[in-house]
């Protein structure tokens, strides 16, 4: 009986390994799993490809990928994070995306060896109570470091890949003394205290508990959804003839190198570049299609109408590492 | 002379049959993940050790240690009252009692970090109430307070399983020597009690030291920065994987350092009762101490079983209310449930050479191995799982993306654990029995299986029990190397607390609580006997 038992047991461990052997395809997905399900269902239906989603971190999953190598399942990556997709890129963990798909994208959002393409954008904005005036003189995110917001500021925790990102903008357009003087200033105005999630500071803004936070910009209506009397507005920062412009970061996706099926992960690029996946795609977070053409949600600012820092996305993955030592230097929570 | 040369022969002799080579075997696989470990940190050069040592080390160490302090000291203040109350008299409830201080088991680390950051959020249960009372801002948890919070609720379980064990256990007569001699019960408990179980406490202490030092579930979540914490990090964020090897190395010796001093300090004192003394039988309690100790009690049990036990049951009911239980909910439960049973049953395989070994040998070897076959516990788990997966991708590549690297990244995770149950119980085993069955012909198959298994059956079942629980919470090492697309409830849990669905996120932690339940009876049932 026991002898049994385990040879079962035995031969159901040995068993799994097979199953994932059919043609179907391979989704490592760094993105929350509610925006990307949509997504692969509406693939799913329209080609009769299956597909098997493996979630979890962008970073975890780029490791995974690396350390497999050859021996990976996985056909297509997805992160919200460009600084992550160009960092694959540089591991060449990738395959460039034929060029004809890849011209859908305008190329700043894209590697420059199409290896990954960004699929929508968000912007680092802020999010500002109404109610609260003596937040009037802030124009760029760098009055963020004013004494005047001295305990009034809400950030995220310096872990979140959405700041990373912004940080390495800021890096890029206005220098490293600038960049770290402007982080030990909003450290001293947030009295050791950061937020774990973007959602909790665009609610402590509505409450009034803070004045004002640095967010991307869906969380802004994501919260409004909810509460639409909430006293919050966006503050579109660095505007100004001589200012950077907002900082701006895509998800996208990329085809892994390895891929046991190019042809069905062509396939979903061709997608998600589409203009109704680029439309699903971006909707169901409220972010903008990078498609030219294929217009946002109809609350957010309307793409164009402002002005975007224009630092190509690839390089939020090349300086990560010196924007993580410069946080780090600052010490921030 | 003649003698001593031909022990030791024989002790070599004995060695090479098949026990020893599985010994061997076993223990070669433990320690996979620190020669993984080892070698990695090896391509770490000066200079980036002294990058390490003039940016992270000090500060990192300060962290890890205080922290285990702190948890220690909380863990033994609930553990070792509760388990004087229990056993030392007699109340209404008291079995219920003896329920409700081992519940907090079932319930993970990131999962009491989750439920307290979410029930003391400005509009969290607990966050209301404090405001209502305080009228200030709720207490927050990302901070050393609020990690030490959590994981002396999450831990102090194994301090009080141990001492209550070894209180019901103590004889009488020394007791009432001391009494007689005029001593005040206070003093009977500092001079009499509290030496005899020193060894209890110190176990129980270094199990939780240990979950402590590997802990990655709650202080990611309360981002406190611990060695575990940090080694993840460079891991993932910087891809830095010489600088998280050359960490994992220093927290390897620190916990072996750690493992080796408690040993040390519980081999030097030993004490054996005599099988005649009688056993303390509990007092039956005044009113009064009924109400001091069901306050004590309810108080625990309020923080680590009941409040988030309601906050399970409340969002799992809004959850199945809206129809989000589907059947892929189901999938993951049994996916949970296939694993745990399958490293459960493979770990109590494996330990059993082991300790076997050192429970007959005590000898340098025999320690050696046991400390090598520590590795599991003393290492982070996401760094096992690396060294596993680097191990199985050189070697064998097969395997690779199946089951079996999972599975085999639980055994040797929670190896030290079967090994430590079974090999306390094979030492309570007079070798006079096993040499019986030698005189009356028994082979040393027959002699195992007909003698020393049935003996040590309570230890194995322990074993089993503890490796089942803990596979079943584990969490980094199963992100790492569960097979494409298998999630498993505590990957679910993972997932769908970092993105705050908490209608999804509850449900899989009470299946996690429900499934360990029916388990756990096997620790806590009457009679049982030690771990």
């Amino acid at each position: 009986m026991k002898r049994r038992l385990f040879a079962l047991l035995i031969a159901g461990l040995l068993g799994w390994s097979g199953v994932a052997a059919a043609e179907e395809l391979v989704i490592y997905s760094g993105r929350s799993d509610r925006f990307v399900k949509p997504v692969v269902e509406a693939f799913s239906d329209k080609t009769g490809i299956k597909v098997v989603l493996h979630s979890g971190s962008s970073t975890a999953l780029l490791n995974k990928l690396k350390l497999e190598g050859p021996r990976t399942s996985a056909d297509i990556y997805i992160s919200n994070d460009a600084g992550n997709l160009q960092k694959g890129s540089e591991m060449s963990l990738f395959k460039p995306v034929s060029a004809t798909l890849a011209d859908r994208i305008p190329a700043n959002y894209r590697a420059m060896d199409n290896s990954w393409i960004g699929v929508s954008a968000r912007a680092r904005v802020l999010v500002v109570n109404k109610n609260q005036n003596d937040t009037a003189f802030v124009k760029s995110v760098f009055d963020l470091a004013d004494p005047r917001l001295a305990g009034k500021l809400a950030i995220t925790h310096s872990g979140n890949e959405s700041y990373i990102a912004g940080v390495t903008v800021y890096m890029q357009k206005a220098g490293n003394e600038k960049t770290s003087a402007w982080l030990a200033g909003m450290k001293n105005n947030i009295n050791n205290s950061v937020f774990n999630k973007h959602s909790k500071i665009v609610k402590a803004v509505a409450d009034g508990k803070k004045a004002i936070g640095l967010v991307n910009h869906y969380y802004i209506y994501r919260h409004l959804e909810k509460h639409p009397d909430a006293p919050i507005q966006i503050l579109l920062p660095d505007q100004g003839k001589d200012d950077i412009g907002v900082a701006w970061n895509v998800a996208g996706v990329a085809v892994s190198k390895y891929s046991q099926h190019q042809h069905a992960a062509e396939k979903f690029i061709d997608f998600v570049t589409s203009q109704a996946g680029q439309q699903l795609f971006a909707s169901v977070n409220r972010e903008y299609p990078t498609r030219p053409g294929v217009a946002a949600a109809p609350e957010v600012p309307a793409a164009g109408s402002f002005k975007v820092a224009d630092v190509p996305m690839a390089e939020l993955g090349k300086y990560r590492n010196q924007t993580l030592d410069l946080i780090e230097a600052v010490g921030m929570p | 002379m003649n003698v001593v040369a031909q022990q030791a022969w024989y002790r070599l002799y004995s060695f090479m049959t098949l026990r020893g080579a599985l010994t061997l075997l076993v223990v070669l696989a433990a320690i996979i993940p620190l020669v993984y470990v080892v070698s990695s940190s090896m391509d770490l050069d000066l200079a980036g050790w002294q990058g390490l040592w003039s940016s992270r080390l000090p500060g990192l160490l300060w962290n890890t240690l205080s922290l285990a302090v702190l948890v220690a000291a909380g863990c033994f203040v609930l553990g070792v009252s509760a388990a004087w109350w229990v056993t030392r008299r007699e109340f209404p409830g008291r079995r219920l009692a003896v329920w409700l201080m081992v519940m907090p088991l079932t319930i993970p680390t990131y999962v009491f970090a989750h439920i307290y950051t979410v029930l003391l959020d400005d509009d969290g249960w607990l966050g209301q109430l404090w405001v209502t009372l305080f009228g200030t801002s709720p207490p927050e948890l990302f901070n050393i307070a609020g990690v030490t919070f959590v994981l002396t609720l999450a831990g102090f379980s194994y301090v009080f399983l141990l001492v209550q064990d070894a209180l019901s256990r103590s004889q009488q007569d020394l007791e009432e020597a001391a009494r007689i001699q005029g001593a005040t019960s206070s003093q009977v408990f500092r001079r009499i009690n509290l030496p005899l179980l020193r060894p209890a406490i110190a176990a129980g202490l270094s199990v939780v030291v240990l979950h402590v030092l590997s802990d990655f579930g709650a202080v990611s979540m309360l981002r406190f920065q611990t060695f575990t914490l940090s080694i993840y990090l460079q891991m993932n964020s910087r891809f830095d994987f010489n600088a998280a090897a050359g960490l994992s190395l220093v927290l390897v010796s620190l916990s072996l350092t750690f493992l080796v001093l408690e040993r040390f300090f519980r081999n030097r004192q030993r004490y054996y009762g005599s099988g005649k003394a009688k056993r303390i039988s509990p007092r039956r309690a005044t009113r009064f101490e009924v109400t001091m100790i069901w306050f004590w009690l309810g108080l625990i049990t309020l923080f680590a079983v009941a409040l988030p036990a309601i906050w399970m049951v409340v969002w799992s009911w809004d959850a199945w209310v809206d129809d989000l239980i589907t059947t892929e909910f189901w999938g993951y439960v049994r996916n949970s449930m296939f694993v745990s049973i399958a490293a459960a049953s493979i770990t109590i395989f494996a330990a059993l050479p082991v300790a076997l070994y050192h429970a007959r040998e005590r000898s340098l070897l025999s320690q050696s191995f046991l400390y090598a076959s520590s590795v599991g516990f003393v290492l982070p788990g996401p760094v096992i799982a690396l060294g596993i997966l680097a191990f199985v991708l050189a070697n064998m590549p097969v395997l690779y993306g199946g089951m079996l690297v999972l599975v085999l990244a639980m055994v040797v995770r929670f190896l030290p654990l079967a090994i430590h149950a079974q090999e306390s119980a094979a030492q309570q085993l007079t070798p006079s029995i096993e040499e019986a069955a030698c005189n009356l012909g028994a082979g040393s198959w027959e002699r195992l299986r007909r003698v020393t298994l049935p003996m040590i059956r309570g230890g194995i079942i322990s074993a089993w029990v503890l490796v089942f629980i803990d596979t079943l919470k584990e969490l980094p090492a199963t992100l790492i190397l569960r097979p494409t697309g298998f999630d498993t409830l505590p990957v679910r849990i993972w997932i769908e607390a970092s993105e705050e669905m908490l209608e999804l996120a509850a449900p899989a932690a009470l299946m996690l609580v429900l499934g360990t339940l029916p388990i756990l009876w096997f620790l806590i049932r009457p009679g049982r006997s030690t771990p």
